[in-house]
């Protein structure tokens, strides 16, 4: 006899059982609940980016939080033209663009912990256990030099490497959080690829 | 395009780090009370910025109200002075609408004398327009308004005629 694993009932009538865009609707009206909710949903991509884009914790969270209130007081400006998600991802990018300009070329790092997954990722295992010629490096140093690497990026370039090759976002919705087309999303990607690669090669087996 | 898709396909799983790199220990937990919180705040004070914006723009009307707060019978006064002023107002302008009636009531007897010359006057350029239908449009050279008094066929002036009518007439080309 096969047993099934209990499937987890969801009230439609919660917040947490109703579509996004009931949600948006109803937070649209000044439901806090509702809005929490969409918080719920999006703070761990959203906070993400912002953190790869930073690489300060700290930075990360007042923008994260920026980010989210500055989308509920503009929720009537909302049009529905894109998904919610597309939308609010589009006003975390452009405050996180923003702030990383005015604060120019002061890189403060504040990484977070790597998780205990990671001395078991036989792929990252694999790029440093060849010592030669890769100079010999732990997995925090690497991640360490790979924030570097990604700070030395202009702030559109980090972006689409961010989204693309961290988040695991397509091309098209990136193009469309970005605001630009789909081949420019391309062409940096390549040339943010080949740029990391050269920052990286001396600490990691990249070819 | 191939060939770069696999030179970075090391680099692919290196970025991949990145995904091991979390926040603390239930960060994520508080996150969205943290925004709902901000929210709230940020109402709150929305509201008291409008208060201190209001003491500011009308200084007067703030202390209008503390003086209110002080002596709750005053507000009793107010209103009363300002039942009595609306009062007033109503008052001044039925007699000042009663007053303009009686002007008009007295100029009434020249009234008919002007309206048939400003009947007259009227009816000419129409007239001539009808003749000369198959010609063009041209203004008659009569100010369209005047703020003079009409003369009327017997010198006097219509008080209730302050206006001269325009006509327009067709002319052949």
């Amino acid at each position: 006899m096969i047993m099934s694993e209990p499937v987890p009932i969801v009230d439609s009538n919660t917040p947490a059982g109703m579509l996004e865009g009931d949600l948006v609707k109803r937070a649209r009206r000044g439901d806090l609940e509702a809005y929490d909710e969409l918080v719920k949903r999006y703070q761990q991509r959203i906070y993400a980016t912002i953190y790869h884009m930073t690489s300060n914790h700290e930075d990360a969270n007042d923008i994260a939080q920026d980010s989210f209130i500055k989308a509920y007081s503009a929720l009537k400006s909302f049009k529905g033209g894109s998904t919610f998600y597309t939308w609010l991802y589009r006003i975390a990018v452009n405050r996180t663009i923003n702030f990383l300009k005015q604060r120019k070329n002061k890189h403060h790092f504040s990484l977070n912990d790597l998780d205990f997954n990671t001395e078991n990722n036989p792929d990252l295992v694999a790029l440093i256990s060849d010592k030669t010629p890769v100079r010999e490096v732990g997995l925090t140093e690497l991640q360490k030099k790979l924030n570097e690497a990604l700070m030395k990026l202009s702030e559109p370039h980090r972006m689409v490497v961010v989204l693309h090759d961290v988040q695991g976002q397509s091309h098209e919705e990136i193009a469309e959080i970005m605001d630009c087309n789909i081949g420019t999303v391309r062409s940096r990607l390549f040339y943010a690829r080949q740029q990391l690669q050269g920052f990286l090669s001396e600490y990691a087996k990249l070819t | 395009m191939n060939q770069n898709e696999q030179n970075f396909d090391a680099l692919k799983k290196l970025l991949k780090l990145k995904q091991h790199e979390v926040p603390p220990p239930g960060y994520y937990n508080n996150f969205s009370g943290q925004v709902i919180s901000r929210i709230r705040a940020g109402e709150a004070n929305y509201a008291q910025s409008m208060t201190e914006r209001l003491q500011t723009e009308a200084p007067w009307l703030v202390s209008l109200f503390r003086v209110f707060e002080a002596r709750p019978g005053l507000i009793g006064a107010f209103a009363t002075s300002l039942c009595l002023l609306l009062v007033g107002v109503v008052v001044f302008s039925e007699r000042s609408e009663q007053a303009s009636k009686n002007l008009i009531a007295i100029s009434e007897p020249t009234a008919p004398t002007g309206n048939v010359a400003v009947a007259t006057l009227s009816a000419a350029p129409i007239v001539a327009a009808t003749d000369n239908s198959n010609s063009g449009i041209v203004a008659s050279t009569n100010p369209v308004t005047s703020l003079q008094p009409t003369a009327t066929l017997f010198g006097q002036s219509g008080g209730s005629t302050l206006f001269q009518p325009a006509g327009f007439m067709q002319s052949a080309h």
